[in-house]
């Protein structure tokens, strides 16, 4: 479903000095799979993951999904894939302040066709409840824990029905209780559908359900786990 | 979810950059309105008056051509005079076609024999060429004794049926259409009837109506078909002593140059505060984008177009220029009605709120334009707003 072939991706760090987040990266994605990706701190597992989300384009190499090169897309239709096809969980707090949770929540819909479905709440509404956060639907981020906004947020990248979750360190900023609870939730989730996820965590151990575990080392992506 | 949901979430979520967009927009388009409204208003004005007097050549005594035209635009009483038998000798001039005596008086204020203080031109039924033509249009007859037509703002005294003018009873026979000069607050009778009013005055007034004898305050002249008005003017000065001639041209010059220099100056105002707009609501745009930078990077990966994060930026600073531009229209608009007197007063200019269509028109100049100085204010920090790289945005 997803193919990396031999990805770089290096960054200018000026006076002609040049730093490759990625090199040569070869990956293959099955779908259906819940693949984790391991390594330390810049070890290029964000980079990898914007690579397959074609948020930053490779200085070589390519990006296909379902065999289409990702890069051959104009801006629109690589958009509109992301869209529609993939979910984003990050590691930040990625929920706009001055929206409610079911506004957070269904704010991935004003860029597709969908922004009219008069469905649309009623969907947002059972994710927050599978995410355990009906409660708190008109609550606004700053009323809600670490914890709760990352509930929403994978509620958010649930919206559309994405083929594909990537998850950038989803528990990184938790404490240990909300981060076990929040990777059952990605293993439920997963479980449950047809979903594809990619998960970028620290902590391989946690997550069981995993399909298979690769490791990110210096840019270079080898078999792990 | 619209689009224009999300704009409307970014406006009420940053006040500060909300506000300052609405304010300069507001500020912009009030005082555009305002400046071309205050100065086609006094143009509008000044060519109306030409218009009513219809006369080629004014003539007034030597030195007195400010005080006569302070009166007809500021409805400013004045009295002035020269001997009558100046109106004989300007006829004489050739290329003289009409040439028509006023006299210019002064009613009583604050006196209990009169209704108000007001300008008061006498005209020569014979010869008038002012007011006999909407005279005859209007009331199909001339005025008689103890008739007068008043400018737009003069009015019969609630409770009475006659306008009272040094203790003599005037019926007020019809109203002129508004000018937005002094001629609005002026009287408009015959010599017959001024006359009787100042033979009257000894007796029914506090003061009486004096008119020098044989003596009249100003003579209008038409010129003959493809004559020059101002070689007649010229003509004039050189063969009738002691009288100041203005060619109609050349009629209210010192208000036209007024109103040329209020109008560089509101221009001048405008042009430093459009640039000042233009330079802090793109430095308020550029410090919003950079404030936004991991929020806009989560939009693109949610799914928004570079063309998506140029329009919701755009709208968003289009909206709030369109609800600040006609605030202040609004705003001007209703200052201008509202103290219009005052304005006028201080400028020493005359206006004239212009017609419907002319005020839709400058309410629209003035949002276009507030419209356009945020667009060009936002246009560089939205496209670099919709360039970032989202890895990049997002990461820091």
């Amino acid at each position: 479903m997803i193919k990396i072939e031999a990805a770089t991706k290096t960054y200018a760090l000026g006076r002609g000095v040049e730093i490759a987040a990625t090199r040569d990266v070869d990956l293959e994605v099955a779908r259906g799979e819940f693949l984790v990706i391991t390594g330390r701190s810049g070890a290029g597992k964000t980079t990898l993951l914007n690579l397959i989300s074609g948020l930053t384009r490779p200085t070589s190499g390519r990006v296909l999904w379902n065999g289409m090169d990702l890069w051959a897309l104009d801006d629109a239709h690589r958009s509109a894939l992301r869209n529609r096809q993939l979910g984003f969980v990050f590691q930040f707090p990625s929920l706009l302040p001055s929206f409610t949770v079911l506004e957070n929540v269904v704010l991935p819909t004003a860029f597709g066709s969908n922004r009219r479905d008069p469905n649309v709440p009623g969907q947002a509404a059972a994710l927050l409840q599978r995410v355990g956060m009906a409660g708190r639907r008109n609550a606004y981020p700053r009323q809600l824990s670490a914890g709760q906004q990352q509930r929403v947020v994978i509620a958010r990248a649930l919206i559309n029905c994405p083929e594909v979750l990537l998850a950038d360190e989803p528990t990184g900023n938790l404490d240990a209780e909300t981060e076990r609870e929040i990777i059952e939730l990605f293993g439920e989730l997963q479980a449950t559908g047809e979903l594809t996820a990619l998960m970028v965590t620290h902590a391989p151990h946690l997550v069981p359900q995993a399909s298979r575990v690769v490791e990110m080392a210096g840019g270079v992506l080898r078999a792990g786990g | 979810m619209s689009p224009l949901r999300l704009v409307w979430k970014n406006i009420a979520g940053s006040a500060f950059r909300s506000w300052a967009v609405f304010l300069c927009a507001l500020v912009v388009g009030g005082l555009l309105f305002s400046t071309v409204l205050l100065v086609r208003g006094a143009e509008d004005s000044l060519r109306l008056v030409q218009q009513r007097l219809g006369a080629d050549v004014v003539v007034v005594p030597e030195g007195t051509g400010d005080r006569v035209e302070t009166a007809l635009l500021m409805g400013q009483p004045t009295k002035v005079w020269m001997p009558r038998q100046n109106l004989d000798r300007i006829g004489g001039v050739a290329g003289v076609a009409i040439a028509s005596p006023q006299l210019y008086l002064a009613s009583l204020a604050n006196a209990p024999c009169c209704t108000a203080e007001m300008f008061v031109m006498a005209f020569d039924p014979q010869t008038d060429f002012t007011v006999t033509p909407w005279l005859n249009r209007h009331l199909g007859h001339n005025l008689g004794l103890a008739e007068a037509i008043g400018g737009s703002d003069v009015f019969v005294p609630y409770g009475e049926d006659k306008i009272r003018i040094y203790g003599s009873e005037i019926d007020l026979v019809g109203s002129l259409e508004r000018t937005g000069t002094g001629l609005d607050t002026a009287l408009f009778l015959t010599f017959d009837t001024a006359y009787a009013v100042a033979d009257g005055s000894y007796t029914k007034a506090v003061r009486p109506l004096e008119i020098p004898p044989d003596s009249i305050s100003a003579v209008l002249v038409q010129v003959e078909p493809n004559v020059d008005p101002r070689v007649v003017a010229l003509q004039i000065a050189h063969d009738v002593p002691g009288v100041t001639a203005i060619p109609g041209s050349g009629l209210f010059q010192a208000f036209h140059t007024q109103a040329g220099l209020l109008s560089r100056i509101m221009a001048a105002l405008l042009g430093t505060v459009s640039l000042l707009s233009l330079l802090l609501v793109g430095l308020t745009f550029s410090m919003a984008v950079n404030e936004r930078r991991q929020e806009i990077g989560v939009l693109r990966a949610l799914g928004a177009t570079r063309r998506a994060v140029l329009h919701s930026l755009l709208v968003e600073a289009l909206m709030l220029a369109l609800g600040g531009g006609a605030t202040g229209v609004l705003l001007a608009a209703l200052v201008l009605y509202l103290f219009r007197n005052l304005i006028v007063a201080s400028l020493m200019m005359p206006f004239r709120i212009p017609s419907v269509p002319s005020l839709l028109a400058l309410a629209a100049g003035g949002l276009a334009v507030a419209l356009a100085d945020v667009a060009l204010a936002v246009l560089l920090p939205a496209l670099r707003a919709s360039n970032l790289d989202p890895a990049t945005a997002m990461r820091e």
